[in-house]
């Protein structure tokens, strides 16, 4: 270890990991890099698009969507975070959100795919009936260049329907 | 909604109707929704959902070095003094390769190869590669950048394409790239009223939202493979034999997944450099961009100028028109010899013009390069001819729409440029279908403005505006448009393979739809695209559905005839009498067998080609620039706050010339996609390029809609089969786009009563009010002179040095 790294343990969709990482280190290299967790991606490394989106818990046990990509990793020592991998089944099953944006088209190039799943993963937790306008406060911080956000705006819509109809009594 | 061969008509839906999920939810299930005209689900979707799919920028390899570029920061310098001796001798630093490492052509290009691999002892514009290094990992290849020195001696850069053509050359090749120029019909002649004036559109960057990456390693045949984000493996494969001497059998590149494209991937960035890296390493390199380096290396959209003069009669009809266009190519060439042309021809937009004189220049600046960006060309002349319809209506006192309707082309009229419209040119249907549909009812949702700021008790103006464009579909002027497509059947399973780039449109869909339709099979796999097959052209101009859609849909056809034959043979019956349906052999319409059963354990397979009918240079005898053409018509509500000059953009309604509805679903995705990129155009994009140096080269300070900038979108559809393609089908991708800018212009218009000849249209220019109106002058008609020579006159000779797009691809197939 040299030293500018520092080493701690980070859960990551359910598995502890011991990381080594350099103190500059963010939290979106650290899980692609060195942990090899690929479903958070890219885009811009400057918290703009979204495309890294994880549910994070930086240890204060407020989970909480963010940019993996402005987070240095340090700071998330002894918290866990859940990627893309931790939304859906354990044999693969689709979650309804997951299963709404192929159903609905939201769905092209897909590098902003997993981010916006996760974001409206959460909104659909904390708000089961969102508005248009609540909609587009919570995933204002993802980017969409393909689909200009109608197939998105509608599988989130769609998602939200099934899963009050499955709620009913 | 699917044409199927029916007479012009107009199928429609809104974005929230059921149907979508309805149809979607189809997919997979049973072969009779899993066909052309059903909402197939995509069949990269589940991977893609899952966070799972492998884009380019996952990729790695044991052993793999990272490399990295040194781009210069100069617009324009002599290199006087490299030395790499530091950088070399890093620990960790593999290679560090300059213009002298090159081992073979070293310049590139899509069609004037014009662009040094690696600077060649002077740089042309701000971010050029002078040297790239493959290190262990990103920090040790970034300190090896670091440990590069470089001596510059800057020189005057030109970064004002008005000068480009007297200024001294920056490129031994010169500074223009084309020079177009042509006329028809009397340009002089007039009716009552002519207006003209200036339009400027700015650089739009296709910010596709993967950053460019590919990884490179030696082959054990003394070659290189790489896997990549592209949208032309083949065109890639080329230049990368150019640059390393190999031969193409030695150059293997497979598509990596792609994050976007919308033409900035057509264009080689990293390819050259990763394979380079690989040879001289012996060692597996990866080559990720950062989203600045992005903005740097890929090409814009030709930011330019257009002046226009419409004459129109007292009725409005179109007289003459006169337009010149310069657009500002950058550095090295890229495709501005080709954008170019479409700018210029495509001035006279869907209307009816029988005189008029047009030129336009692609000239070389010192200004970041400039190639494809969805809508090439065109989306900077619709913008220019639309606000000159609006112009013309204003000053004859006449509604947007009907004198669009009164200039509408029709089938059986010939262009400026001489070719006639020949296939179904449903211009009048596309602006009546766009016209019935409902206004936005209700108070707009939200204030103007977008994330940045929203207006607060400001006057806020609403405008409606309308816009109709005319896009050219596939390649033009004798760039030979083909692909091929290898399918073969085994137990109902299909595998389709060409080497279509699959950038996100969804051809994967296509391709899958197409094997279900025509060989009823009941599993597809549509396989990664590579070099083992022949070309299929660049996933661009709206042409993968046409070009590689049809390869597949006939080498599907070959492979059905096979099996109906080894069908026929072994029941003694004739196989005309034998076809397939949603699985199912009949003979002479009652069930035979299914598809998976037929032929237990035997594979059919079928290779076969297509190539669209020729097409030639401007001015050419054949009269044929064009393969065909898509037409749309949009209408924009918006809603402004003019003291601030926030523009919210409450609906936009489309209605387009899309052939046959292939995939409903899919469809839609490329009308709203298109749309709000055409939209962030006219609000909000704009690379900031000063003393030729881009200033924003990042998601922050590029400004690319959000969700909460999007319309509401109301999308319906002319559906007349495209002649000669299957199912009538066409493409559909670029004309949202292109219509998009000018009619979310022109609504701003309405609301301001500001001219606003230029886009993006920032606050300032409505707040401030600034840019010139029309010149509008009244004048004594002057009917054109008979005497004329029909026809088109070309002023200067076609510049034969067409480029190499025209060499592209394999031969006809047999």
């Amino acid at each position: 270890m040299t030293p500018d790294e520092v080493a701690f343990e980070l859960t990551v969709d359910g598995v502890r990991h011991e990381v080594t990482a350099r103190w500059s280190e963010s939290l979106l290299t650290v899980l692609r890099d060195r942990l090899g967790v690929r479903g958070p991606k890219t885009g811009c490394a400057h918290g703009r698009c979204g495309a890294c989106a994880v549910r994070a818990d930086l240890g204060d046990g407020a989970p909480h969507v963010l940019c993996a990509c402005l987070v240095p990793a340090a700071t998330a020592a002894g918290g866990s975070v859940a990627t893309i991998a931790s939304i859906g089944g354990p044999d693969g099953e689709l979650s309804d959100v997951q299963e709404a944006f192929l159903a609905e088209g939201a769905v092209q190039c897909g590098i902003c795919t997993a981010g916006f799943v996760t974001a409206a993963t959460e909104l659909l937790e904390t708000n089961p009936d969102p508005t248009r306008t609540e909609i587009e406060a919570a995933l204002y911080g993802n980017l969409c260049r393909c689909t200009g956000y109608g197939r998105i705006v509608a599988a989130v819509e769609a998602a939200a329907r099934t899963r009050r109809q499955q709620e009913a009594p | 909604m699917n044409g199927g061969g029916a007479p012009s008509g107009i199928g429609g839906r809104t974005p929230s109707s059921s149907p979508l999920a309805g149809s979607g939810r189809a997919s997979g299930r049973g072969q009779a929704h899993s066909g052309i005209g059903s909402s197939v689900r995509r069949p990269d979707g589940p991977a893609k959902v899952r966070g799972e799919f492998s884009y380019a920028g996952d990729l790695a390899a044991e052993g793999m070095l990272i490399g990295d570029t040194l781009r210069s920061p100069h617009p324009h310098a002599r290199i006087t003094r490299i030395d790499l001796t530091a950088a070399r001798a890093l620990p960790g630093v593999h290679a560090v390769l300059t213009a002298d490492d090159v081992p073979g052509d070293l310049h590139v290009g899509l069609t004037l190869r014009d662009e040094p691999v690696l600077a060649d002892r002077v740089v042309r514009y701000a971010g050029e590669p002078v040297a790239v290094v493959a290190a262990v990992d990103a920090a040790t290849a970034r300190r090896a950048l670091r440990a590069i020195e470089v001596d510059y001696e800057p020189l005057p850069a030109l970064t004002d394409p008005e000068l480009a053509r007297d200024a001294d050359p920056v490129h031994p090749d010169g500074n223009v790239y084309r020079h177009v120029a042509y006329s028809c019909g009397d340009p002089d002649a007039r009716g009552v009223v002519t207006v003209e004036n200036t339009y400027r559109i700015g650089m739009q960057d296709p910010a596709f939202l993967a950053p460019e990456a590919g990884l490179a390693w030696p082959t054990p045949d003394g070659g290189v493979a790489l896997d990549v984000a592209t949208q032309w493996l083949h065109s890639d494969q080329r230049q990368i034999g150019w640059a390393t001497g190999l031969p193409p059998e030695k150059v293997h590149l497979r598509l990596a997944g792609v994050g976007g494209a919308f033409g900035g991937r057509e264009d080689v960035t990293l390819q050259v450099h990763a394979c380079l890296l690989a040879l001289a390493t012996g060692r597996p390199v990866k080559v990720e961009y950062t989203r600045e380096e992005s903005f740097l290396a890929h090409r814009q959209r030709h930011p330019g100028s257009i002046w226009l003069r419409h004459s129109a009669d007292a009725d409005g009809r179109i007289v003459s028109v006169e337009g010149r266009v310069l657009l500002d190519g950058g550095a090295y060439a890229s495709t501005s010899p080709v954008v170019i042309t479409n700018t210029v021809t495509l001035l006279q937009g869907p209307y009816r013009v029988d005189n008029g004189r047009f030129e336009g220049w692609s000239v070389r600046t010192n200004n970041p390069s400039c190639g494809a960006m969805r809508g090439f060309g065109v989306p900077q002349a619709a913008f220019a001819h639309e606000a000159q319809l609006d112009a013309l209506a204003s000053a004859l006192g006449l509604d947007p729409v009907e004198i669009r309707l009164r200039n509408a082309l029709q089938r059986g009229d010939v262009a400026t440029f001489g070719q006639r419209f020949d296939a179904p040119t449903p211009v009048r249907e596309v602006i009546e279908g766009v016209a019935r549909l409902p206004l936005p009812e209700g108070p707009a949702r939200k204030a103007p403005g977008g994330v940045g700021r929203s207006a607060e008790g400001g006057t806020v103006r609403r405008g409606i505006g309308y816009a109709v464009s005319i896009k050219n579909l596939a390649f033009s002027e004798g760039h030979v448009d083909e692909s091929t497509a290898e399918v073969s059947l085994c137990d109902g399973h299909a595998t389709v393979h060409t080497a279509c780039a699959e950038v996100g449109q969804g051809f994967v869909t296509v391709a899958e739809q197409v094997a279900r339709t025509v060989l009823g099979a009941s599993t597809v796999e549509v396989t990664q695209p590579d070099t083992l097959v022949a070309s299929a052209g660049s996933t661009s101009a709206s042409r993968q559905t046409m070009a590689s859609g049809t390869a597949v849909h006939r080498a599907c056809l070959a492979v059905r005839d096979r099996l109906l034959g080894r069908l026929a043979r072994a029941h003694g019956l004739d196989a005309a009498e034998l076809t397939i349906a949603d699985g199912v052999v009949c003979a002479a319409g009652k069930p035979l067998t299914s598809v998976a059963a037929a032929a237990p354990g035997q594979t059919f397979r079928a290779t076969e080609h297509f190539q669209h009918p020729d097409t030639f240079p401007l001015g050419s005898p054949e009269a044929r620039m064009y393969v065909g053409f898509g037409f749309s018509a949009q209408r924009a509500v918006v809603d402004v706050d003019v003291e601030l000059g926030l523009v919210t953009v409450v609906q936009i309604a489309s209605c387009q010339d899309v052939g046959t509805v292939v995939n409903p679903t899919q469809l839609l995705g490329q009308i709203e996609g298109g749309i709000v990129q055409g939209m962030g155009l006219a609000l909000m994009e704009e690379v900031v390029v000063i003393d030729g140096r881009i200033t924003n080269p990042d998601l922050q300070d590029y400004l690319i809609p959000t969700i909460v900038d999007a319309p509401e979108i109301v999308s319906t559809y002319v559906t007349d089969p495209e002649p000669g393609m299957p199912h009538g089908w066409k493409g559909v991708g670029e004309p949202p786009l292109v219509t998009a800018v000018p009619v979310v212009a022109a609504a701003v218009r309405a609301a301001t009563g500001l001219p606003l000849p230029a886009v993006p249209i920032r606050p300032e220019h409505i707040a401030l009010g600034i840019g010139a109106p029309p010149t509008v002058t009244w004048t004594t008609p002057r009917p054109p002179d008979p005497s004329r020579p029909p026809g088109v006159v070309v002023d200067e000779e076609p510049d034969a040095a067409l480029g190499t797009m025209a060499e592209e691809g394999a031969p006809p197939g047999p």
